[in-house]
């Protein structure tokens, strides 16, 4: 580093840039990205695109990143396969919904700052519950056993209806922060994105930490974590509940955006999407959660306004099962083809520090 | 999805029957997953589509051979419904074969990567269903049969030609798999491969083929499973992905990789997934609803006490 403090900050800005612009591939990506963000901008100046609808699909879009950077934590930190990313979504918007609409069986109408809490808690509980019989043994027995939590989750939702309202669902939920000066698109914008900042900043914190990489080495080589005497099974577990509080606090925040919620709402293709989002956008990579959740909320989205199209409605074929079909395809095209994803982690897990010195030397 | 048949004087021996023919179900399917993860190595989350495309192949062809053939009866049962069978069980061993060479015979990756996979295949083969057939539940439209008398009268049970007719195939089924195991140079190849692959390619065994092999027949199994279920129930584009988490319970009661364990874990499964009434019965308040969860319960139990299953060795 230099003494001087104009070229100092040169060197931290690019080095700010490097931070997020590694290769020529990324950087194709990247300026895709960006180009699409343009459109979008130009489109609602234009005002083809309205803001209110604008705001409220990054709204949207926001919960996505949310739900992506909590399997992240499970499957691209620590190799956990959770099929069951529905089920803990609907826990943390159940618990948040419950305790907060005035009219849910509970009644109760407390501060939505309880249910988010409440949402931490229950979904953490019901993580380790979950990671007690499944953790210690071959990966995929979690993954069987969660397919299976996410059914049971559904069945309790819909059946016991004195605690949870069943298939006629809860409304009445508050929004949040009314006080603001702001339209309530605006500001539940702002509180995800906030949300979402704070989670990236402590994942990015938390997986740099040598906690991080133990978990990065069981996934490699699980047998090699235990040689070096790592208790895995605790990592295992911490890195599922964190994954498993992400996805409850994606939940609590949604029910209060859109102030109601039913459990048709906990269907599996929810986390169907999410696995899309992790492994397109890059496995274990933040950056890579963070985009692949934006191109799944823009499929699904996207094929929305095809129903609209003339000559796509007067084929009468049904837009449900067509999506279904694209994520399976898109599941299985990703793995085949692209299996580090478009924003592979590399050294996204190395000290900015680190890397700089070794660049000098 | 219950199998009960409504009977005065309830006999509880009824359960037991009524148990069976579920029971017979899950074992096809059983065999077929656990084929797939003795040999190609990976949990299959396909296996359950794997069984309701087998049992649409089977509805399809109930429509054209229905009218061609109606009226001829092989034990008090209509003889179109068998050829749809076999037309299914060809339909799925198709697929799956299929899905082998375009899809996981390409990749070369590990068992997490082939598990993430047939995700994918599973959400295609759905969709593909959705799109041929809609959303809604048929019927392959057997006249319903009422239970055989002579059972009727005799032991008091109700007992229907369609479940006789499930039982027996399954029976017929299993046992023609055992000998193929047992006494044939395939299945001595394919225990092999399942025990070694990489000793079984050394000793000169194609385990290219020896994998085909256990697609057709994990497939064939798998759409008599989904076929009689279908005879059982409806036939629903959910119902394979439905019974996929009892079938993977059974799997692992078995001990995973275990061929005959998976068909004795088939049974247990079959059995107390059908007898979830009685619970209440005894007190425990437990409605038909909650069936899965009572297969989920059991699978939590089973990992929790004895992980590697009754006949299995993995872990």
């Amino acid at each position: 580093m230099s003494d001087d403090t104009g070229t100092g900050t040169r060197t931290r800005g690019r080095g700010f840039v490097d931070s997020l612009v590694r290769s020529r591939g990324e950087r194709n990506v990247l300026g895709g990205v960006a180009v699409v963000a343009v459109g979008i901008l130009v489109l609602t100046a234009l005002g083809v695109v309205r803001l209110p609808f604008l705001l409220s699909l990054l709204s949207l879009a926001g919960m996505y990143v949310l739900l992506t950077l909590g399997l992240n934590v499970q499957w691209g930190y620590a190799g956990l396969i959770n099929f069951s990313v529905a089920a803990f979504w609907g826990i943390g918007a159940y618990s948040a919904a419950l305790l907060s609409a005035p009219n849910s069986p509970l009644g109760l109408g407390l501060n939505p700052i309880v249910g988010f809490v409440a949402a931490i808690v229950v979904s953490a509980i019901l993580a380790v519950f979950i990671g007690i019989p499944t953790l210690r043994l071959r990966e995929d027995y979690l993954a069987i056993a969660s397919l299976g939590l996410a059914e049971v989750v559904r069945r309790i939702i819909l059946n016991e209806e004195q605690w949870t309202a069943g298939s006629s669902g809860i409304s009445g939920i508050p929004r949040l922060l009314e006080g603001l000066p702001l339209t309530q698109n605006a500001t539940n914008l702002a509180v995800v994105v906030v949300l979402i900042g704070l989670v990236y900043a402590f994942l990015r914190r938390v997986h740099r930490s040598p906690w991080g990489r133990v978990l990065r080495t069981i996934r490699s080589d699980e047998d090699l974590a235990k040689a070096l005497g790592k208790d895995t099974y605790a990592y295992k577990m911490q890195a599922f509940v964190l994954g498993s509080i992400i996805m409850a606090i994606a939940g609590a925040f949604y029910v209060h955006v859109n102030l109601y919620i039913d459990p048709s709402d906990l269907i599996p293709l929810t986390t169907f999407y999410i696995w899309v989002a992790v492994i397109l956008g890059g496995t274990g990579s933040n950056r890579g959660a963070v985009l692949g959740a934006a191109t799944v909320i823009a499929i699904r989205e996207g094929t929305r306004f095809l129903n609209d199209v003339q000559a796509f409605a007067s084929l009468g074929l049904n837009l449900a099962p067509l999506r279904l079909l694209f994520v399976g395809l898109l599941i299985i095209l990703v793995v085949r083809l692209r299996p580090e994803g478009l924003l592979p982690p590399r050294d996204e897990l190395i000290w900015p520090g680190a890397r700089r010195e070794e660049g000098e030397e | 999805m219950t199998l009960l048949v409504p009977l005065q004087g309830l006999n509880p021996v009824q359960f037991l029957v009524n148990g069976l023919v579920f029971s017979s179900v899950i074992v096809l399917a059983s065999i077929g997953l656990s084929l797939v993860y003795s040999i190609a190595d990976f949990a299959n989350f396909a296996h359950g589509d794997t069984m309701t495309v087998g049992a649409f192949g089977a509805l399809a062809a109930a429509g054209v051979l229905a009218p061609a053939m109606e009226g001829i009866l092989v034990f008090g049962f209509p003889v179109w419904m068998f050829a749809a069978l076999f037309v299914g069980m060809a339909l799925a061993a198709v697929v799956v074969v299929a899905t082998e060479f375009v899809i996981y015979r390409p990749l070369d990756t590990g068992s997490i990567e082939l598990l993430i996979t047939s995700i994918g295949v599973a959400l295609a083969y759905r969709a593909v269903i959705f799109l041929g057939f809609g959303t809604d539940a048929s019927r392959y439209g057997v006249p319903r049969a009422g239970p055989i008398p002579e059972i009727r009268e005799t032991l008091n049970l109700a007992v229907t030609p369609r479940q006789v007719v499930a039982v027996v195939s399954a029976i017929v089924l299993v046992g023609a798999l055992h000998v193929l195991l047992q006494y044939t140079t395939l299945g001595r190849k394919m225990r092999a491969t399942a025990d070694d692959p990489t000793l079984a390619r050394v000793s000169g065994i194609r385990t290219r083929e020896v994998i085909i092999a256990m697609w057709v027949i994990g497939g064939v199994l798998a759409a008599a499973g989904g076929v009689f279920l279908g005879l059982e129930t409806l036939v629903r584009p959910r119902m394979g992905f439905d019974i996929l988490l009892i079938v993977f319970a059974a799997v692992i009661l078995g001990g995973i990789g275990s061929v005959y364990g998976a068909m004795l874990g088939g049974l247990v499964i079959g059995m107390l997934y059908e007898l979830t009434p009685l619970f209440s019965m005894v007190g425990i308040p437990i409605g038909n609803e909650y069936a899965e969860a009572v297969a989920f319960v059991i699978m939590v139990v089973i990992l929790l006490v004895r992980p590697q299953g009754i006949a299995g060795d993995a872990t």
